[in-house]
């Protein structure tokens, strides 16, 4: 079984909003992959940006300059 | 209890779910529905007098009892949000897409999962469609669709559909004014107290565990998680047991008594419309309920389209009709789509598209 580890979680209020983060970040190589919002972050459904607590400046640069709302931000255990 | 943590807890979750629909079909309702949404809509808008198709009228108290379930366990844990204003009118299209399509197939996606762990290979033929259906979704997403934000709204708004259930609950405890089916689906069904129960439970578990059937498939295509699926497969293997142990495991096409037909192309198509829709609804039929109930207008707008969708189908006739045995020759008459069920689900599946491609992130922004 995967361990788990401290990330960086980026919610969002769409699912678009999500995918536009992930085109975002393979354009300006910054590490993190899709996941499900972590079930003790929301009950909803959506897709969350995970990624390296170390990102969080360039990754709040990329949404400010994409034009891409965060719903919250948030420092979760995730398996990796 | 967190039913999330690990794929042991959400295998636990569908686990309890499979029991319960296990206990429901023991007890009276009908074979291999058990736990239906779309037919259990359809029942609940009969018995409210929305069609008048005699033999499925019937108020389900697992439909009341899923957004009840749903709506008191979000307010207990603090996990209630009244939210609003996403495309709603577009949302009441999905809803009757999701109603229009299951009642061509004969099953929401939790039916279908029912059917085959029954052995019903038309359901095996059906999960293509489905699956195909969601895959569409999720390139309508990767393309940048959205219908838009949801906003925060008076927590009035998210206790209105919970309220009307619990209106409906009163009526068949209460009165004779809701309309009951004498004969067919309809009739059967498990007592009223242990139906009400079982949707409460169901609607509870589902909701600490966000099971949703289309949102499972999504996430295994999207980002190869299978959290979702895991319990989807708990529920599976629990019903596949009982099917098994009770004798009705029948692994067939030609199945009288089922509910169900072969026109492979149709259970494809009328799957497919329901996987594409649930996907850009942000859901499956089950998964509009529990939202609902924990708040969501958008899905309680997408509740009143499929309660929409299942009186039109019924009442324009373009629900599928079952395989059966003719009582009096001992044949069997095969279940069929009719014509206008045949163009509904075209029309559902190029109105799909028109959404999926037409709603952008940028819009209305």
């Amino acid at each position: 079984m995967r361990d788990k580890e401290l990330r960086l979680i980026v919610t969002f209020h769409t699912t678009a909003d999500a995918m536009a983060m992930e085109k975002a970040c393979r354009e300006h190589g910054i590490p993190g992959r899709l996941i499900p919002v972590p079930r003790a972050i929301s009950a909803g459904c959506g897709l969350a940006w995970c990624a390296p607590l170390t990102e969080r400046r360039k990754l709040l640069e990329v949404m400010e300059e994409q034009g891409i709302g965060a719903e919250g931000l948030h420092e979760c255990m995730v398996r990796v | 209890m967190n039913l999330s943590d690990s794929k042991k807890k959400l295998a636990l979750a569908g686990i309890i779910c499979g029991v319960v629909a296990a206990c429901l079909a023991y007890f009276g309702n009908p074979a291999n529905m058990a736990f239906c949404i779309a037919c259990f809509i359809r029942d609940t808008a009969g018995a409210l007098g929305l069609h008048s198709t005699e033999t499925v009228q019937y108020a389900r108290p697992e439909i009341l009892g899923l957004v009840l379930g749903a709506f008191i366990i979000s307010v207990a844990t603090k996990e209630y949000r009244s939210m609003a204003g996403s495309s709603p009118m577009v949302r009441f299209v999905l809803g009757m897409i999701l109603a229009i399509g299951s009642l061509v197939f004969l099953g929401c996606p939790l039916r279908m999962i029912i059917r085959m762990s029954a052995g019903d290979l038309n359901a095996w033929v059906a999960l293509i469609g489905f699956i195909l259906g969601v895959g569409t979704g999720v390139i309508a997403l990767k393309k940048g669709f959205s219908l838009g934000r949801a906003h925060a709204a008076n927590r009035m708004n998210g206790y209105v559909l919970p309220v009307l259930m619990a209106g409906i609950l009163v009526l068949a405890l209460a009165t004779t004014l809701l309309k009951s089916s004498e004969s067919g689906p309809g009739s059967m069904h498990a007592p009223i107290l242990m139906s009400l129960a079982g949707g409460l439970i169901f609607g509870a578990v589902a909701q600490k565990s966000r099971m949703c059937f289309a949102g499972s498939i999504r996430d295994v295509i999207l980002m190869r998680n299978f959290d979702l699926l895991t319990i989807i497969g708990g529920l599976f293997v629990v019903m596949l047991v009982f099917n098994i142990a009770t004798g009705r495991f029948n692994a067939a096409f030609e199945t009288p008594g089922i509910i169900a037909h072969s026109e492979h192309l149709w259970n494809i198509l009328g799957m497919y419309a329901v996987g594409f829709a649930a996907v850009l609804a942000g859901g499956c039929p089950l998964r509009q309920l529990i939202l609902a109930g924990q708040g969501s207008s958008d899905s309680a707008v997408t509740v009143l389209g499929m309660f929409a969708g299942a009186a039109l189908a019924h009442n324009f006739g373009l629900a599928a009709s079952a395989t059966a045995v003719n009582a009096e020759t001992q044949e069997v008459v095969a279940g069929s789509v009719p014509l206008y069920g045949k163009a509904a689900v075209i029309i559902c599946i190029v109105v799909c598209f028109l959404i999926a491609f037409l709603n952008k992130r940028n819009e209305g922004k």
